[in-house]
């Protein structure tokens, strides 16, 4: 580094940036559809809590759940030893079991 | 020297990075002639030769096997010697465009050149030297590990970093938090962790265990997907974790 320089200038990839998110590939858009759901299940449960028997805010409570869990899963079974060549399809796996139990559980409603 | 693409062939517009530290930003365009295996490389030279001069990058082999021109080509880390424009161009209603600029996470030096000393810190932080097992002097200690085994296979799968920070560049969690070792280094410390020859795992833990180490990786394997020689730092992270709970079980942490 010479001293005539300016100060450093270390880029970072912005949120606001759309050309930032062109990079982004399926274990990124996995982590971060897992931490927006748990950030969204705060405020559903909150409302569930409030009034239990509202379709809608037990529809997206459901499917907040299942989202947030399979994909949990999925990064559980990556972490004990499946191999990472595999993570785009238990990304796939989860979300379409996630639909599928939702879809099981919401027309089969036993209620 | 290589014939120039052929004039007939499509032009791309290139959108390329210019600026120095403390300086102004800007992208300059140029609409560049590309055959079929014109490489971004290949157009940053001919650029340099005709139209700007003074544009910085870098580049040793051409061929794909030193690392050195390593940017953020069209949003993704990629070899500019070994990305052929018209498959990256963004093609649609407007003109096939390509946007260069430098990796992230490295401090600029000048258009695309940017400087690794942060890369070679935190291979340095993470212990990526090897430490031979005593006795240095036997053969015993630096013998090969046979090819085969099943030793080999699990250095051999991380072993070929060429050191080229695309991963580093790629980390979201580098991003949020520069203290993070990085994919590169622990992926680095994985390999010798495997290598029954090397001692120096228990000086290396404290890093890779530590507050800026495996612990900081989400596993969302931006590095693993941009890694030109196709290794997996993102695996390497988890093994070595696996490796520190399997301590942690069996009471050797």
């Amino acid at each position: 580094m010479d001293g005539t320089r300016g100060a450093p200038t270390t880029f970072r990839r912005g949120w606001t940036d759309a050309g930032s998110w062109r990079g982004a590939r399926a274990g990124l858009w996995a982590w971060l559809l897992q931490r927006t759901a748990a950030i969204a299940l705060l405020g559903v449960v909150a409302l569930h809590l409030r009034n239990p028997f509202v379709r809608t805010v037990q529809a997206l409570l459901l499917g907040l759940v299942l989202l947030h869990a399979l994909l949990g899963v999925r990064a559980i079974l990556l972490d004990v030893g499946l191999p990472g060549r595999l993570h785009r399809g238990l990304f796939a796996g989860a979300l379409v079991l996630a639909a599928a139990l939702f879809a099981l559980v919401w027309w089969w409603r036993w209620y | 020297m290589a014939p120039a693409a052929p004039l007939e062939a499509a032009p791309v517009i290139l959108r390329v990075f210019r600026g120095s530290p403390g300086g102004p930003e800007r992208f300059d365009v140029f609409r560049v002639a590309v055959g079929p295996h014109t490489t971004v490389l290949d157009a940053l030279v001919r650029l340099r030769e005709e139209a700007a001069p003074d544009l910085a990058f870098r580049y040793a082999c051409r061929v794909g096997m030193c690392g050195s021109c390593a940017m953020v080509v069209e949003g993704r880390e990629r070899w500019a010697c070994r990305t052929r424009l018209a498959a990256v161009a963004a093609g649609g209603p407007r003109e096939p465009t390509v946007t260069v600029r430098p990796l992230y996470h490295l401090p600029l030096v000048r258009d695309l050149v940017v400087g690794m000393e942060p890369f070679v810190a935190r291979m340095r932080a993470a212990g990526a030297a090897f430490v031979p097992a005593p006795p240095v002097a036997a053969a015993a200690a630096v013998a090969p590990i046979p090819a085969g085994s099943r030793e080999r296979r699990a250095i051999d799968a991380a072993v070929e970093c060429i050191g080229c920070g695309a991963c580093l560049s790629a980390c979201s969690m580098v991003g949020w938090n520069p203290a993070f070792l990085g994919p590169a280094a622990l992926n680095r410390a994985w390999t010798l962790e495997a290598d029954r020859r090397d001692a120096g795992a228990a000086g290396r833990r404290p890093a890779v265990l530590g507050e800026a180490g495996v612990l900081r990786c989400h596993g969302q394997a931006q590095c693993t997907a941009v890694c030109p020689m196709e290794l997996s730092p993102a695996d390497s992270i988890r093994r070595l974790r696996r490796g520190a709970v399997a301590r942690l079980l069996a009471g050797r942490a």
